[in-house]
Formats: structure tokens, C-alpha cells, sequence
């Protein structure tokens, strides 16, 4: 009889271990926020392209479906809000399929899918506050601070960016290429925020301290920032 | 002997308790609502598959909708502004009171048959039922709240909990599971019994003036107003000069097209006596105001619509006979059922004398 329960429970023991997922191999991909070539800091001044001087005091966005080239699903819940104020979300851990992906993609911002699909949760719930209630969509990314060229109050620059219909579409497909050299489990991704300021449009404070809503200056900007990117090594 | 006993009786306890976990506990989940839709009408565009409809959502959003905690300082809800009596538009207000005594810059609209409606607000701004409720919650001049107080207020409450509890099966209170109860009650609000409903079913008949009124209307009106809304949910300029205090250009505000300048989206005329004043910013106080504006005060400019190019000529018979056809779109029905109504009070069908 006590021989026969042990059996059971030994067969019970190994059914449930045999349903755990097998453990993949990952790799984190860590978001480094830089202006220019120094890493950001609040308070700290820095020098646009334009010569303009500016203190970044909030500078956000959304990462969506992050995934590697050789990749064959995308993240399940793919949605990831890099936040400046938290150190935390800076960090995204992605399964790798094969040996060494040599492209890393995702798409800076929030598909135009999910901006048309009512209220979302996670990342994407509008109590981040990136999400546009009046005319509903979000915000891609946001960039503010202070700047003695700014003409607005508080000398104050308010860069969200939207807009996700055809011809005021600020989402931007990102690919990065992985060096072949690289080694270890993360990936060192710089994002450097005066790149929203040059090259390409010049965007000068003193003409835009804002800019609040989809439109031209918003494509502007967003074809700016699709190139803040770089893989860097440690 | 004793053990086999013991043993039979543990394995009975440890069936029955099997048995409970993995029975379909019917009682305890939210009670399915089918949504009906009125004979002859289109299929709804909200999709309901991913917010069915449940008697505890209902409940649930119909607490929400009435809640005045939704704003700032605790003095407006949902339905300060969407009057039951009213079809759900402000009664007699130009414009709507918000937080502080402060002005919106826009007529609120009547709540009504919301389901079949793609866009919101008179610009068109908001794209699913769901987003609508945060516009007002978060607007400086209507509630002026933020979405972290509103939903901080809720989870405190052991009400709401269990509210949140009952519908979505568990205390878990978020922006989504918030603004799905509210489209769950507002897309109850349907409005399909007026006596215009009732002559196309067969059950009534018009009088000669509602009759004539129906038939201009069929000629001069319809083309904007198609039943079974009467609107088209189109965007159009009807010819009314831009306020200068305002400065509302309208749809234009949101695809940033100058050729959708002082566009606004065809209101519906259901409940059209029920819902003065009229326009989007409230300017005409009667139906009278607005009829003079088509045959009198049409503006031409580069938007306005093409079928008022030459103006919309209308006789006084005419307009006596249309008032009459509008009337027949009072739907009491719907301004006095008690599931429209606050919880726990009766059905707010007439309005007091001085709202304010």
C-alpha cells in the first residue's frame, strides 16, 4: 500500500515537471538615455545641434514588439514604456531562438492597431499619461524641458509626439544591427535625445517650443528621432 | 476495519471538494445581457466580443455614470451634464457647466443608440466608446480630475470593490475594466420607441401634420438625417459663421485638413425636442432659430456643405408641418426608464423647473 502511494506520487511529481516550459535563453536589451555623448541627467545643460541649450527634465517612449531578426514569434505582450524618471523600464528581456541574431527591430511607438482599439492595459494604459484624450491616440514619445531660447512660459519645451494615420503617422520602424563581435546576454542600445533636434529638420525652441499635436512638425520631429539609436559596446 | 471508514469518507470529502472547484459556478459569475437590436435597424459597430455585456457591468457602469466623485471637487458626474429628461444632452444649455464655474466650449450631446456610432464628440475626435469618458473626466472645464485620483477614489472604496468584483470577477480596479463598465450602461441607452418608431412598426399612425411634416422632411431633411438615426454621422458645415470668442473650426481641429474647416458631425434628431439648445456650440435656442437659419443665414464659404449651396428654402406651413413630424421623435420611453435612472431613485422624466 505505502509502496503503491509513493509510485503515485513520484508519476504525479514528474507529470507537473514536465509541463514546465523549457528554459529558453534570453538576452536584455538595456536602454542607455545620452545627449549627445554624455549620459542625460536632469539638471544638466546640454547643446542641441541648433546651439540651442536645454535642460531634459522628462524624456519617454514606447518600445513595441521588440524582437530579433531570426526571431519567429514576436513578444506576446510587446509593449514597453521607456521612462527617464524610472530607471527599471529601461530594461527589456527578449528570448533568443538561435545563436546570435545579427538585427535588433521594434517599433518606436504604438501601432496604429492599438491606437483604435479602446482603452489598454500595462504599458499601454492611459493613466501613463501618453495618450491623447480629444482626439484619441498616443503619444509616441515625449521630450521636455527647459531652454533659455524657449518664448513659452517657464521657458519651457514640450515636444509629444502622435499621430498614427497615414500622412501624420509618427511611429518609426527601427532596425539596429547587432556587431558581430558581440558577446554576453545584453545589448547596450543608446538612445540619445538631442537627436530630436538635428540633423534633418532643424528644430530650433525659439520657432517650436511645442508641439502638442499630429501634424507636420510632429512627422517633423519623428523623423528626427527615429535615428537617436546606436548599439554600443560596453 | 475503522481505517477503511476513515479512508472512504476523506475520498468522498475530497470528490465533493474536486467536484465544487471544477463546477461552473453560474452563481457567482456576472449574469450575460444580449444586446437587442431594434427591428430593421443595422448591426452594431461596438464590438461586443470584447466587452459583453453583463446585468453587474450595467450596474456597475450606471454607478460610475452617476458618480459626482468623477470629478475634481466632487460636484459633477457623468449625468450633471446627460440629463435622463434630456435624452442625455444638457437641458437648456447652451453651453456645459464644468469644474469651478467654468464654460466648456461645446453643447453636450445626447447619449442615445452609442453603439452604432463609430466616432465621438462634434469633431469626431474620439474612436472608441471606451476612450470617450476620459475626454470629460480629464477636461479642465467639465471635470477636471485626473485618472490616478479617480481610480485611487474607487479602490478605496469596499463598494466599488465589490462592484468591480461582481462584473470582473475579481477587486482588480483599472482604466480599462473603469471605462468598459461605463460603455456597458451608456450602451444600454437605446432609443428606438418614439411614436415615429411605432407608426414604421405598424402600431400607431401619424395625424395629417406629422404625416405632411414626414414627407418634407423626406425631401428637404433626409439626406443628412436618415432614419434610423437621423444622421448620416457624416461631418459637414451647415453654413454657421465661426464664433469669435471660440474659434472653433471643428473637425479641421482633428485631421488638420482646412478643407474640413467648420465641420461638425450631423447630430442625430432623436429626442430633438428634448435636446435644445441646438448647434455645436448651442447658439439656436428653438428648433424656430434653426429653421430660420436654413431658409435665412446660411454662410457660403469654401467648406460649406454642397447641398446648401443655394440655401435650404422652407415656408412657414412647412416649418409647422416638420415641428410636428419632429415631435413624433420624443421617445418617453426612454427619457423615463427607471434602468436610465440613478440607482435607487425613481425616473427623472421631467425636468425641475430651473436646472442649473
Amino acid at each position: 500500500m505505502p509502496k503503491a502511494l509513493l509510485l503515485l506520487i513520484l508519476i504525479a511529481t514528474l507529470t507537473l515537471q514536465a509541463q514546465q516550459p523549457v528554459a529558453k535563453r534570453s538576452m536584455v536589451i538595456a536602454f542607455q538615455l545620452y545627449a549627445g555623448d554624455q549620459p542625460l541627467q536632469p539638471g544638466t545643460c546640454y547643446t542641441t545641434p541648433q546651439g540651442d541649450s536645454v535642460y531634459i527634465e522628462r524624456f519617454r517612449f514606447y518600445v513595441s514588439s521588440p524582437r530579433f531578426n531570426n526571431s519567429t514569434t514576436r513578444q506576446a505582450n510587446g509593449y514597453y514604456l521607456v521612462d527617464m524618471a524610472d530607471s527599471s523600464s529601461r530594461y527589456i528581456t527578449l528570448p533568443i531562438n538561435t545563436a546570435a541574431p545579427s538585427q535588433f527591430r521594434f517599433l518606436l511607438g504604438v501601432d496604429s492597431l492599438r491606437n483604435v482599439s479602446g482603452v489598454q492595459t500595462g504599458a499601454l494604459d492611459p493613466l501613463n499619461g501618453m495618450f491623447w484624450t480629444w482626439n484619441s491616440g498616443y503619444i509616441m514619445a515625449k521630450l521636455e524641458g527647459i531652454s533659455p531660447q524657449s518664448p513659452a512660459a517657464g521657458q519651457r519645451f514640450t515636444y509629444h509626439i502622435g499621430g498614427f494615420r497615414s500622412t501624420q503617422n509618427t511611429a518609426q520602424q527601427i532596425s539596429l544591427n547587432i556587431p558581430a563581435n558581440h558577446r554576453g546576454d545584453t545589448l547596450w542600445v543608446r538612445a540619445d535625445a538631442l537627436r530630436w533636434f538635428g540633423p534633418g529638420f532643424p528644430l530650433r525652441i525659439q520657432e517650436n517650443p511645442v508641439c502638442h499635436s499630429p501634424g507636420a512638425l510632429a512627422v517633423h520631429i519623428a523623423g528626427n528621432y527615429r535615428h537617436m539609436f546606436l548599439v554600443v559596446q560596453p | 476495519m475503522k481505517h477503511r471508514i476513515t479512508i472512504s469518507v476523506l475520498i468522498l470529502i475530497i470528490l465533493s471538494c474536486t467536484g465544487w472547484i471544477w463546477a461552473d459556478h453560474a452563481y457567482l459569475k456576472p449574469k450575460p445581457v444580449t444586446f437587442t437590436v431594434p427591428q430593421g435597424w443595422p448591426q452594431p459597430v461596438y464590438d461586443f466580443s470584447q466587452n459583453p455585456l453583463t446585468q453587474e457591468g450595467i450596474t456597475l457602469g450606471r454607478e460610475l455614470f452617476y458618480d459626482p466623485r468623477l470629478s475634481k471637487d466632487g460636484s459633477l458626474s457623468c449625468g450633471s451634464c446627460h440629463q435622463q429628461f434630456s435624452a442625455f444632452a444638457t437641458y437648456d444649455h447652451n453651453l456645459s457647466h464644468g469644474f469651478n464655474n467654468s464654460l466648456t466650449t461645446r453643447n453636450a450631446p445626447a447619449l442615445q443608440n452609442l453603439a452604432w456610432q463609430k466616432e465621438f464628440m462634434w469633431d469626431g475626435g474620439i474612436n472608441h466608446l471606451d476612450l470617450q469618458p476620459l475626454a470629460p473626466i480629464t477636461a479642465e472645464h467639465e471635470m477636471a480630475e485626473s485618472l490616478q485620483h479617480v481610480l485611487q477614489k474607487l479602490k478605496t472604496d469596499s463598494r466599488y470593490r465589490r462592484l468591480f468584483k461582481a462584473a470582473f470577477g475579481d477587486e482588480n480596479i483599472n482604466t480599462q475594466r473603469f471605462t468598459k463598465a461605463i460603455s456597458q450602461f451608456v450602451l444600454t441607452l437605446v432609443s428606438s420607441n418614439s411614436k415615429y418608431d411605432r407608426v414604421m412598426r405598424g402600431q400607431d399612425t401619424f395625424i395629417l401634420p406629422e404625416k405632411l411634416g414626414y414627407q418634407i422632411f423626406q425631401q428637404k431633411c433626409v439626406s443628412c438625417h436618415p432614419a434610423p438615426f437621423f444622421t448620416d454621422f457624416s461631418y459637414r458645415n451647415i453654413g454657421m459663421p465661426l464664433d469669435p470668442v471660440l474659434q472653433d473650426l471643428g473637425r479641421m481641429k482633428i485631421t488638420g485638413n482646412p478643407a474640413d474647416s467648420l465641420k461638425f458631425k450631423v447630430p442625430s434628431l432623436r429626442n430633438v425636442m428634448r435636446t435644445f439648445p441646438y448647434g455645436h456650440d448651442g447658439r439656436f435656442f428653438s428648433t424656430i432659430n434653426l429653421f430660420d437659419h436654413y431658409r435665412k443665414s446660411i454662410q457660403q464659404g469654401p467648406t460649406t456643405d454642397s447641398l446648401l449651396r443655394k440655401g435650404l428654402p422652407l415656408s412657414n406651413f412647412e416649418i409647422g408641418q416638420l415641428t410636428a413630424f419632429l415631435y413624433t421623435l420624443t421617445d418617453t420611453v426612454f427619457t423615463k426608464d427607471p434602468r436610465f435612472a440613478p440607482s435607487g431613485s425613481g425616473p427623472s422624466a421631467s425636468p425641475p423647473k430651473d436646472v442649473h
